[in-house]
């Protein structure tokens, strides 16, 4: 326990008071009235709206810092020497995964949903 | 999805429901649920008095009411609201921080 202790990486919370996320037309508080399955369609939603926020503008929370990155596989290089899996590369083919498990989940919930404009469900390739 | 969020927040009580922060995988592992715990408590008691604190942990084969929510008890409103303003939109484990009030006599029934 103690060596555990020691070892204890930096706190889960980011940023200091100020340092908040900003959703448009998400707000984070929630009032006390809504149903499970609203406030399950509710948090789907503003993980799927926070992910496509990541993907457009390129900020996708990997850290600045190297220690609190975790490892990297082996490198793969395209024919012409390139990496191709890059941490960048990674990073977004993870988030682009999440987004299109919580669009099938936000679809369970309301099959109205419109998911958003640059989503692309991924190829599944059908022989015949 | 046709949700509308007029009305605000409801009636502020002392205990914060804190959603979108943790899953059910991180706290199946003891460790992490230590962790997680540790750091919990010790951001919000900048806020105020904690009295409790409730975090629904996965059971093998049961639906856990509340699991994945995270539950402060303050020692008063005032301190409640204090945290709320600070915690929410915060990011914890790289998720933005939802929140909203809790029903103290659900809380103290354990009806999450």
């Amino acid at each position: 326990r103690e060596e555990r202790k020691a070892k204890r990486r930096r706190s889960r919370w980011g940023g200091d008071e100020k340092e908040k996320t900003f959703i448009p037309g998400m707000p984070t508080v929630l009032p006390t009235n809504l149903s499970k399955e609203q406030e399950e369609a509710y948090l789907v939603q503003l993980q799927i709206e926070e992910i496509s926020r990541k993907l457009r503008t390129g900020e996708l929370g990997i850290p600045l810092n190297p220690e609190e990155r975790s490892p990297s596989p082996e490198p793969i290089y395209s024919s012409d020497g390139k990496r191709l899996n890059t941490r960048e590369y990674r990073t977004r083919k993870r988030l682009e995964e999440e987004r299109h498990h919580l669009i099938q989940q936000m679809l369970s919930l309301n099959p109205d949903f419109k998911p958003p404009a640059d989503y692309k469900p991924p190829i599944i390739r059908v022989s015949d | 999805p046709g949700l509308t969020m007029v009305g605000g927040a409801g009636p502020a009580t002392e205990v914060l429901c804190l959603l979108n922060m943790v899953t059910p995988e991180e706290l199946r592992d003891e460790d992490e649920y230590e962790d997680i715990l540790e750091d919990i408590k010790e951001e919000c008691n900048k806020y105020g008095v904690v009295r409790s604190v409730e975090i629904p942990r996965p059971i093998e084969g049961v639906d856990v009411p509340g699991c994945g929510k995270v539950f402060v008890e303050f020692n008063s409103i005032i301190d409640c609201q204090k945290a709320q303003q600070s915690l929410t939109g915060r990011k914890f484990n790289n998720r933005v921080v939802v929140t909203s009030y809790f029903d103290p006599d659900k809380y103290h029934r354990r009806e999450f």
